[in-house]
């Protein structure tokens, strides 16, 4: 079902051409699994007329490891979210956090959005603290750790303003420093910065390169722009078009700490073009496929 | 923004109407002089004015008792159309059988009520109180239950992605978010309490503006029914100024403009 495209080869190339063997990809390829998918499957619509949506769609992220998924618009990545998240309970399957099955179980992960949503009458370190408050944990001994990310994120001097006073890219670093706060493990980003400029989401894509390989935290990545995934992923699963299921899955062979001028190299671009090709592939069939689908 | 420009732009809107109204006073006054007309049909604003200044020491007492039974009463029906508000919304099965009864129920005109009220619960407190709380309760209720139901969708799945259960969704989302819209409620809450205060004196008291109005109706009084209205137009006022102060104080972030912008920290 899903294949491992030319994983050897790339892997060995990149670690001679990179002094920091240490820093590389391969150190989460034996990481304990943190989050599994197995088979799960989940329709909508009514009993007589199901729509499939999900359609088996099996993947790990391990302990560490920075997996995207990308797929045409319409390929039920953020129903995948809301399976993870446990507002849906899929039909079929099992979702496994730390080998614990979490079918339909909520608070277990850690979620950014992809509009910043944060609350306008919360101050930015009220609003970055938001999900260890709800988790238990007590708002006094949140905050240090809150303003020393904040402060990573470019954000001090802004603490007690409130969120209408940032630009949209602050608020969306405020998100991701809420995200990166909580006290699960795993972290879910929804196609975080869709909603920004190009310039803002280049930006944006380093800062995260940087924030994430300095924590290292384990994340689940859903994004359409094929660049920003082999930029910042070790792992990248290919979904397709609905009812969607995992097409391939790609290691990313760019050793780590990256730089945004990987995207400059051939292998980059090989990478980019094969990606894009399936892409295009994909967005073609559902295309055709709606008309012609029979229920 | 400084005091001095704050005082300008307030000065600037609010010459326009003041200037309507003498404009309408100097009418009055007029066409009263001009066309003879008997102070019992209409007094002239000077007319009105001497009396006003002549009674102030009596209508003193009458308009404490008015204020503190509109104040009681808003307190009193506000806490229900709130708790209403929520017991409704947290309960949706609860929501979905009586708030058509309750938008119903508005049909219902509560000062023909009063003196129903006045029959079973006699002249005290308790009926007056029962009659602002019935007027109040409405606005409150139904706008806070709006603000409710239109909390933000994004903040709302950010929730329940992070697995905020449904009492921490209330309490840190949904309320906080409904609050602007509680609070324009409440507005109108307060000047309708003055109203149903009155309302309540003229079945049955014996203090207050609305005794005094129905007093000095018997006597043909009109100069002095002048005066009641303008003590009353202003204890209005003053309810609807409470609750925008209060409202200044308790919400917080984006919705108030005007705020100066945080030094660029970096």
């Amino acid at each position: 079902m899903s294949s491992v495209t030319g994983q050897k080869e790339h892997q060995g190339t990149a670690q001679t051409q990179q002094p920091h063997p240490v820093h590389s990809s391969d150190a989460s390829v034996q990481a304990p699994v943190k989050l599994e998918l197995d088979g799960v499957r989940k329709s909508f619509g009514s009993r007589r007329k199901p729509l499939p949506v999900i359609d088996g769609v099996s993947l790990q992220v391990r302990e560490g490891e920075f997996v995207s998924l990308i797929g045409p618009s319409g390929s039920g990545k953020s129903t995948l979210f809301h399976l993870i998240g446990g507002l849906l309970q899929p039909d079929g399957g099992e979702i496994r956090l730390d080998g614990r099955i979490i079918n339909g179980e909520r608070g277990h992960i850690g979620y950014m959005p992809q509009q910043p949503a944060l609350f306008p009458w919360r101050t930015i370190e009220e609003n970055v603290v938001l999900d260890r408050e709800i988790n238990g944990i007590p708002r006094r001994e949140s905050l240090d750790e809150a303003r020393r990310w904040m402060a990573r994120a470019g954000l001090s001097g802004f603490e007690t303003a409130y969120p209408h006073m940032l630009s949209g890219g602050m608020q969306q670093r405020a998100s991701f420093v809420r995200a990166l706060l909580s006290p699960h493990g795993l972290m879910c980003l929804d196609e975080p910065f869709s909603a920004l400029d190009a310039f803002n989401r280049s930006e944006m894509q380093a800062w995260l390169l940087d924030i994430w390989e300095e924590t290292r935290r384990s994340v689940l990545f859903i994004t359409h722009h094929i660049e920003e995934a082999l930029l910042l992923s070790d792992t990248i699963y290919v979904l397709s078009g609905r009812p969607s299921s995992v097409l391939k899955r790609i290691e990313v062979p760019f050793p780590r700490p990256r730089r945004e001028e990987i995207a400059e190299s051939p292998e980059f671009l090989a990478l980019r073009r094969e990606l894009t090709g399936w892409m295009k592939e994909e967005q073609r069939k559902s295309r055709e496929g709606t008309g012609g689908r029979s229920v | 923004m400084s005091l001095q420009t704050t005082l300008n732009r307030w000065f600037r809107s609010f010459w326009p109407p003041f200037v309507a109204v003498l404009l309408f006073m100097a009418l009055w006054e007029a066409a009263v002089r001009f066309f003879h007309i008997e102070t019992w049909i209409l007094p002239s604003p000077s007319v009105i004015a001497q009396e006003a200044s002549r009674s102030a020491s009596s209508l003193w007492d009458h308009t404490l008792s008015t204020l503190q039974l509109t104040l009681i009463g808003f307190a009193i029906g506000s806490a229900v159309g709130l708790l209403v508000a929520c017991a409704l919304h947290l309960l949706p099965l609860l929501k979905s059988a009586l708030y058509p009864l309750l938008i119903l129920s508005q049909n219902v005109p509560t000062i023909a009520l009063a003196p129903l009220l006045m029959i079973w619960f006699g002249f005290g407190l308790l009926p007056k109180i029962i009659v602002i709380t019935l007027v109040c309760f409405f606005p409150v209720a139904v706008s806070a239950m709006d603000g409710f139901a239109q909390t933000d969708r994004t903040m709302l799945n950010y929730m329940r992605m992070i697995g905020a259960s449904r009492l921490q969704i209330f309490r840190k989302l949904e309320f906080p978010h409904a609050l602007p819209a509680l609070f324009s409620g409440l507005r109108i809450a307060a000047t309708y309490s003055v109203m149903g205060a009155v309302i309540a004196e003229w079945i049955g008291a014996q203090k207050g503006i609305g005794y005094y109005m129905i007093l000095q109706k018997s006597a043909f009084r009109t100069d002095r029914i002048f005066v009641a209205i303008l003590i009353i137009v202003a204890l209005s006022l003053l309810l609807f100024l409470l609750v925008t102060l209060i409202e200044k104080m308790v919400v917080r972030g984006g919705r108030r403009s005007g705020h100066e912008e945080g030094g660029e920290g970096r």
